[in-house]
């Protein structure tokens, strides 16, 4: 079967070559991985993956297959989402392979060399959070996972862009200065479009920061802002609860945790408008030793 | 095979006994096939120290030996929660990983652990049934078809789960399927198997511990990509065969339990792929050699089947048909036709069901 053309992706603590015939699939890259370069696809990546069209004579429509190393971890979606099943089989991928870190489930922005970790729960609002905070100026590290190296201590990006779902399409999209790839409508995830960090991160991609703020945002809708400080007890519990791999991790996950935990200062923030949310989130970084 | 395909599979079989040297490109070959194998953990364990390693690669290596240690880890837990369920009322014997962990056997570390599996003698099987009930595990649901083929044509119980535990117990009988060719009494297995100081369990001997890995890589399915069997049948002849007068014994079991076939394609293949230190005279004093022709079709099938494919592409149409063919083989070693057939005709039929379900479910998305 023809492969297509590869071309590599460098996430900054990671990085993805894809091969695929699929002219689309490639426009859609183009979009959403505006600033990679054409980069040697031959030097060392962590995944290496094939999105290959299906039969074209299926009754019920043409696929795509996600394939890696010669198996195919997922069911095929329809062939013009080929995108939205790059980026989930990918995110996969990564978490069976990234354990030499702790990986949060968590986006993360920085400042200078200052991040705030915010972990949630799928639907709490993290992804959008996360996107406003870096149209508002804070340099983008990750969406989906936090990668937290636990030798250094460093939150390292992992410069995918973030999927925006449903509701969070349009309240970000409609955002000055922000760039999304095409909406997927009806995936099994709803409707996804992808979120385009800038150039300026993109070019950070290889620089770690130190971790200063943990934020578990919850968005509910008409609430007022509150905001409490959570003792580093329960800060290290739920870091833990939001981690995809704190369990494998064994003792390595304990130390990462909690020495996380202590280092920074913990936030539960619940909010509905954004703006006020941002405003609050930048007066506790200054107020962080 | 092309030959960089058969020079890396061979790095990375190399790379599961000891460290091997290579530049980051030949790396990310040999982790993606060791991946495919399901050997990255092994791998690791034998190369993660190496000091000149580039970064991502250690990561890579540091990964997989993390998660292998976990899964140990869980098995060690799985255990712990069984020994109480064990005492002297009947032998309840631990078989591959787990007693390969619990003896801790060189080949424990880093090798990844599925399932826990226990064999008890037939006519205490219900009697461990429901200690597992009672303990809180959990049968696996099944429909009243794979039930009766669990119950009547295989060696092992449906697998077990306590809620919350992370690996399945599968619960044995005997070690071969009670339909198949090879069908033996486990007996003299359970006889001969020895006790785990400060545990309750029991482990076979040494000779019917590697006669038992030989059955399950060769016997047991459609030997795809299950070289990582044959890298425990390798760790386990490096292991025992420090005790003297191991081989003599290993030949002599394998002549009493019938097993010489099953040993054979153990040896031959452990010594080709692994350079396994096998003294020529094992293998020639076995009766069950395989004919010229027998050989000749096992060693065109068995690496297209055992090893992995290019990591590239799909699985291409003639390993597809090497372990269609060897899945055929397994079943007709399995059960005579008169059971197979029907048995098949089944399969096949619900298979489809399921598939022309999905289709109506997955037709919108």
């Amino acid at each position: 079967m023809r492969q297509g053309p590869c071309r590599m992706l460098d996430l900054g603590s990671a990085r993805i070559a894809v091969s695929s015939p699929i002219a689309r699939f490639h426009e859609h890259l183009d979009i959403v991985y505006p600033h990679q370069q054409t980069e040697d696809p031959t030097t060392f990546v962590d995944v290496r993956v094939s999105v290959l069209p299906g039969a074209p004579w299926r009754i019920w429509g043409r696929q795509a297959h996600f394939w890696s190393e010669a198996s195919q971890p997922f069911e095929p979606y329809p062939l013009q989402n080929a995108l939205p099943l790059f980026e989930w089989g990918g995110n996969w991928l990564l978490a069976q392979r990234l354990n030499a870190y702790l990986l949060l489930h968590a986006g993360v922005v920085a400042r200078d060399d200052g991040a705030i970790i915010l972990p949630a729960a799928p639907g709490s609002g993290k992804s959008t959070l996360t996107c406003a905070l870096h149209l508002a100026g804070w340099r983008f590290l990750s969406d989906e996972f936090g990668v937290v190296d636990p030798a250094s201590g460093l939150v390292l990006p992992l410069l995918k862009p973030a999927a925006l779902k449903n509701r969070s399409i349009e309240v970000i999209g409609t955002l000055p200065g922000a760039t999304l790839g095409p909406v997927f409508p009806n995936t099994r995830k709803g409707d996804v479009a992808h979120f385009v960090p800038d150039r300026d991160s993109f070019t950070h991609r290889a620089r770690g920061a130190k971790p200063r703020l943990v934020i578990f945002p919850r968005f509910r809708e008409g609430a007022t802002l509150t905001c409490t400080r959570l003792p580093s007890a329960d800060s290290a519990m739920r870091l833990g609860l939001n981690s995809f791999n704190y369990q494998t991790l064994g003792p390595v996950g304990f130390h990462a945790v909690t020495s996380l935990a202590r280092q920074t200062h913990a936030y539960e923030l619940e909010y509905s408008i954004l703006d006020e949310a941002i405003e609050h989130i930048e007066k506790l970084f200054a107020e962080v030793p | 095979m092309t030959d960089i395909q058969s020079a890396t599979i061979d790095r990375m079989l190399r790379g599961t006994i000891s460290p091997i040297d290579c530049n980051e490109r030949e790396w990310e070959q040999v982790l993606r096939l060791a991946r495919m194998s399901g050997l990255h953990g092994r791998l690791a364990v034998n190369n993660v120290q190496n000091p000149l390693l580039s970064a991502p690669v250690r990561r890579h290596l540091l990964s997989a030996a993390r998660v292998a240690k976990f899964r140990s880890q869980m098995l060690r837990a799985e255990l712990f929660h069984l020994a109480p369920l064990c005492d002297k009322d009947f032998p309840v014997v631990l078989l591959k990983g787990g007693a390969y962990l619990a003896q801790q056997l060189h080949l424990a570390t880093g090798r990844f652990v599925s399932d826990v599996d226990l064999l008890v003698p037939r006519a205490h099987l219900g009697a461990m049934e429901q200690r597992l009930r009672a303990g809180g595990w959990q049968a696996v649901e099944l429909t009243a078809y794979d039930e009766r083929y669990y119950r009547d044509w295989s060696h092992e119980t449906p697998p077990f789960r306590r809620p919350g535990h992370f690996l399945e117990v599968d619960l044995h009988h005997a070690i071969t399927p009670v339909t198949g060719s090879l069908n033996f009494d486990p007996a003299p297995l359970i006889e001969a198997s020895i006790p785990l100081a400060d545990t309750p369990f029991r482990v076979l001997c040494a000779e019917d511990q590697v006669l038992h890995a030989c059955l399950h890589c060769f016997h047991d399915g459609d030997l795809a990509l299950r070289v990582r069997e044959v890298v425990d049948i390798d760790g386990l002849l490096r292991t025992f065969a420090q005790e003297s007068g191991f081989w003599d014994r290993l030949v002599r079991r394998a002549s009493q339990l019938g097993l010489e076939r099953p040993l054979w394609y153990g040896l031959h293949y452990a010594r080709r792929w692994l350079d396994c230190p096998v003294p020529a005279s094992v293998p020639e004093s076995l009766s069950g050699t395989p004919s010229k022709i027998t050989q000749r079709c096992m060693d065109t099938l068995a690496p297209l089947a055992l090893l992995p494919s290019n990591p590239d592409t799909p699985v291409p149409l003639h390993v597809q048909l090497a372990r269609n063919l060897m899945l055929t083989r397994y079943h007709l070693l399995r059960m005579p036709l008169r059971l197979l057939l029907p048995h098949l005709a089944r399969k096949a039929g619900r298979r489809l069901q399921t598939r022309l379900n999905q289709k109506s479910i997955g037709a919108g998305v």
